[in-house]
């Protein structure tokens, strides 16, 4: 069986090594690109979140290759999220399209629920199936725990490189590697790959690089294509960038397993005492945890009007920022948005915070004109203009 | 405890469901309440002011009936936020509600103490989570029972009222003056019907749909709303595409609605309209479907967005404009 998944940034190997391991043909969906996007908004809600819109593109693209089986996954609250797959359906059967969507469940991993996913794909029988699940969840977990270490080294070294590209090009190799081992013993290893691979790099050793804190909703911050390379850029400008946020990160969340979202729930529970989906209640934890540990700035991505990234927004201008007082940006991310306007906030950020850090005497004013413009959202205001022009 | 107790209500989101449950129980409890006028230009700018332009028109609102009880009741001992997580095991509402006392509590500086009730049936019993909003009141549980009990009922008496086809906000206004419910048998009728589907902070906030039902009624026609719909219409929860089950309770209101709107209820209505707000989430994907619904089985279907911009020529316009349509298409007419 020939099958297929929505494009999430490198966690797609992760993805690929899971299906293949229950003895599915695995292609990958074709990458982002301009088109997918234009497919997605013209066939999608106009209000509906972005990510919505990205994986349409990507289902159409990925049926019109010839790929009917699509698998992905879903939720049961309470934001928008659950419903992706029940309403791209819908859609896609009126525009007359042929294909079968598979929704891999991932409310609570410990109900197990995605083992019938499971069975649904493998088509092996009885003990060669249990066996493929077990491999499958083993592979999946590794591959997306080594997914993550390469991430993190390649937000901790590009600001340091000093032939621009080279960290790039390290990921690259190191993600077609990872790729194509399969081999539990070697993969178990591969933590030292990656070392030995960055080691070969040549790095400005000396600089002390501003300290950047990424994070939001899953799939903007995870997808380039869609977050503008948004490590890339903060990369670019000098910046080192911390994410926690990753596909293993969320999994083992979801295996209740992960200590570290537990600690910042903890540090946000004044603020929020409980999930309301997306990523909102860890994303203030984050705030305060990288406050406390020195952090310059901090980058808050999420789709344009997400429900539960919109309320922690709201609660870090309003309230955090004046306990804590590290600049926040934050990147509502849609097909509106314009590249232009994004580079120069960025750039305005990276001066506040060197200005900051510097202690200039004019670094308090700054932060206030700066924080004054972040906070009404700006980005949403031309949009609501854009609506206001078209009807 | 019965030194009374004063407590802000917002006029906003929720009320226009809850009211006569929430008003019932803490009057019961010892509490008067100090209801945020309706919504008007001054609070739906400060909530604007007060919010930012992702958020969803709702919320802005609630934050100018908050910010309208801080200025103007400075002495309020509590004020009344609900955060109703689920009222069944499978549901949830949307996130904006889940978090509206941390919203709240995050955005305005100094606020009186928060009166939370919170509801979540996925962990325990309706009345359970009566009770321990009771005991922040101070009430023990024989009183706090009692007074649940009795605000059921008049929950209950007032949605049978509604059932019968009067609309919400002239129930609330009898209530609020407390003059009997008006009765259903004295309504007009009109030989056109306009089912108006929504939210009902979206339907019954007269200020930002331009006072919208006045209107319909105006031009010689029923309007019928989301609670009026017989009770029974509510008990299957309906599924997307035959198997996913919709999660969001508001949402299954509105799904369950445009079931009986194309099944049982198709000869009682003539078009359906249905009202959004700026960048509500769960309408966003619901207002989809709903909308492919309406199309396949042929039913004149208008959805409108309203948002703080929302001009009173277009949006007037546009129900003339439709009402027209069915007028001519049902009683015929010069044309």
């Amino acid at each position: 069986m020939q099958i297929t998944f929505p494009n999430m940034g490198s966690a797609v190997y992760a993805f690929k090594a899971l299906l293949e391991s229950l003895g599915a043909e695995v292609v990958f969906p074709p990458p982002i690109t301009k088109e997918t996007i234009d497919l997605g908004v013209k066939y999608s809600p106009e209000f509906v979140c972005f990510p919505f819109k990205v994986n349409m593109g990507d289902f159409i693209r990925s049926i019109e290759s010839g790929v009917t089986n699509i698998i992905t996954a879903t939720d049961f609250g309470p934001c928008r999220f659950g419903f992706y797959h029940a309403i791209q359906e819908r859609i896609l059967r009126d525009l007359g399209y042929d294909f079968r969507i598979i929704a891999l469940p991932q409310g609570d991993l410990l109900e197990f629920k995605w083992l019938k996913t499971f069975d649904e794909v493998c088509e092996l029988k009885g003990l060669a199936k249990i066996s493929a699940g077990i491999k499958a969840v083993k592979l999946f977990l590794l591959k997306a725990k080594i997914i993550e270490d390469i991430e993190n080294a390649e937000g901790k070294y590009r600001c340091r490189e000093i032939y621009r590209g080279d960290t790039d090009r390290i990921k690259k190799e190191l993600l077609e590697r990872l790729d194509s081992t399969n081999n539990v013993a070697e993969l178990s290893e591969f933590r030292k790959v990656i070392k030995a691979e960055f080691a070969k790099m040549d790095m400005n050793k000396d600089i002390e690089p501003l300290k950047v804190f990424v994070t939001g909703e899953i799939h903007v911050t995870l997808e380039p294509y869609v977050n503008r390379d948004m490590k890339k850029k903060l990369g670019n400008l000098g910046c080192e960038v911390t994410q926690t946020l990753s596909l293993y990160d969320w999994v083992i969340h979801k295996f209740h397993m992960n200590f570290h979202r537990k600690y910042m729930a903890q540090l946000a529970k004044p603020y929020m005492p409980l999930d309301i989906g997306g990523e909102a209640v860890w994303v203030l934890g984050e705030y305060i945890w990288a406050a406390q540990h020195g952090y310059d700035g901090f980058y808050h991505l999420y789709p344009f009007t997400c429900m539960p990234e919109i309320t922690a927004r709201g609660i870090i201008t309003n309230k955090l920022f004046k306990q804590y007082n590290v600049p926040p940006l934050f990147v509502s991310l849609d097909e509106n948005l314009a590249e232009a306007g994004l580079v120069t906030r960025l750039e305005a950020m990276v001066d506040l915070m060197q200005g900051k850090r510097k202690k200039n005497a004019k670094a308090k004013e700054t932060m206030d004109s700066f924080m004054a413009r972040e906070s009404k959202g700006y980005i949403a205001e031309q949009h609501a203009r854009q609506i206001k022009n078209k009807s | 405890m019965d030194s009374m107790v004063t407590v802000g209500m917002p006029r906003s989101l929720l009320y226009f469901k809850f009211y006569p449950l929430w008003k019932t129980f803490l009057e019961e409890l010892g509490c008067t309440i100090v209801l945020s006028p309706r919504t008007n230009k001054n609070i739906v700018e400060k909530g604007v002011e007060l919010g930012f332009n992702e958020l969803c028109l709702p919320i802005k609102i609630y934050y100018g009936h908050v910010a309208y009880l801080l200025d103007h009741y400075p002495d309020l001992d509590y004020i009344f936020i609900p955060r109703y997580i689920s009222l069944d095991p499978q549901g949830f509402y949307c996130p904006k509600f889940l978090s509206l006392p941390d919203a709240m509590r995050g955005n305005f500086e100094h606020l009186p103490k928060l009166l939370v009730w919170e509801v979540n049936a996925k962990e325990a019993l309706k009345i359970q989570w009566a009770i321990k909003l009771g005991a922040k009141l101070g009430a023990n549980v024989t009183r706090t029972t009692a007074a649940y009990q009795k605000a059921v009922k008049s929950y209950k008496d007032f949605k049978a009222v509604i059932k019968g086809g009067i609309f919400i906000t002239k129930a609330l206004n009898a209530l609020e003056k407390g003059e009997p419910l008006p009765d259903p048998r004295d309504m007009q009728r009109h030989p056109i019907t306009i089912f108006v589907l929504g939210h009902p902070y979206n339907v019954y906030e007269d200020y930002t749909t331009m006072n919208m039902l006045d209107k319909l009624e105006k031009m010689s026609v029923n309007v019928m709303a989301l609670e009026n719909v017989p009770s029974e219409e509510f008990k299957n929860r309906v599924k997307i595409g035959g198997k996913f089950d919709n999660y969001w309770g508001n949402e299954q209101e509105i799904l369950q609605t445009s079931h009986y709107l194309f099944d049982g209820g198709r000869s009682a209505v003539d078009g359906i309209i249905f009202i959004i707000s700026f960048a509500c989430g769960p309408d966003s994907l619901i207002a989809e479907i709903v909308m492919r619904d309406m199309q396949a089985k042929k039913i004149p279907y208008m959805s409108l967005i309203v948002d703080e911009h929302s001009g009173s020529a277009g949006l007037e316009t546009r129900i003339e404009t439709f009402v027209d349509m069915i007028k001519r298409k049902k009683l015929g007419g010069a044309n």
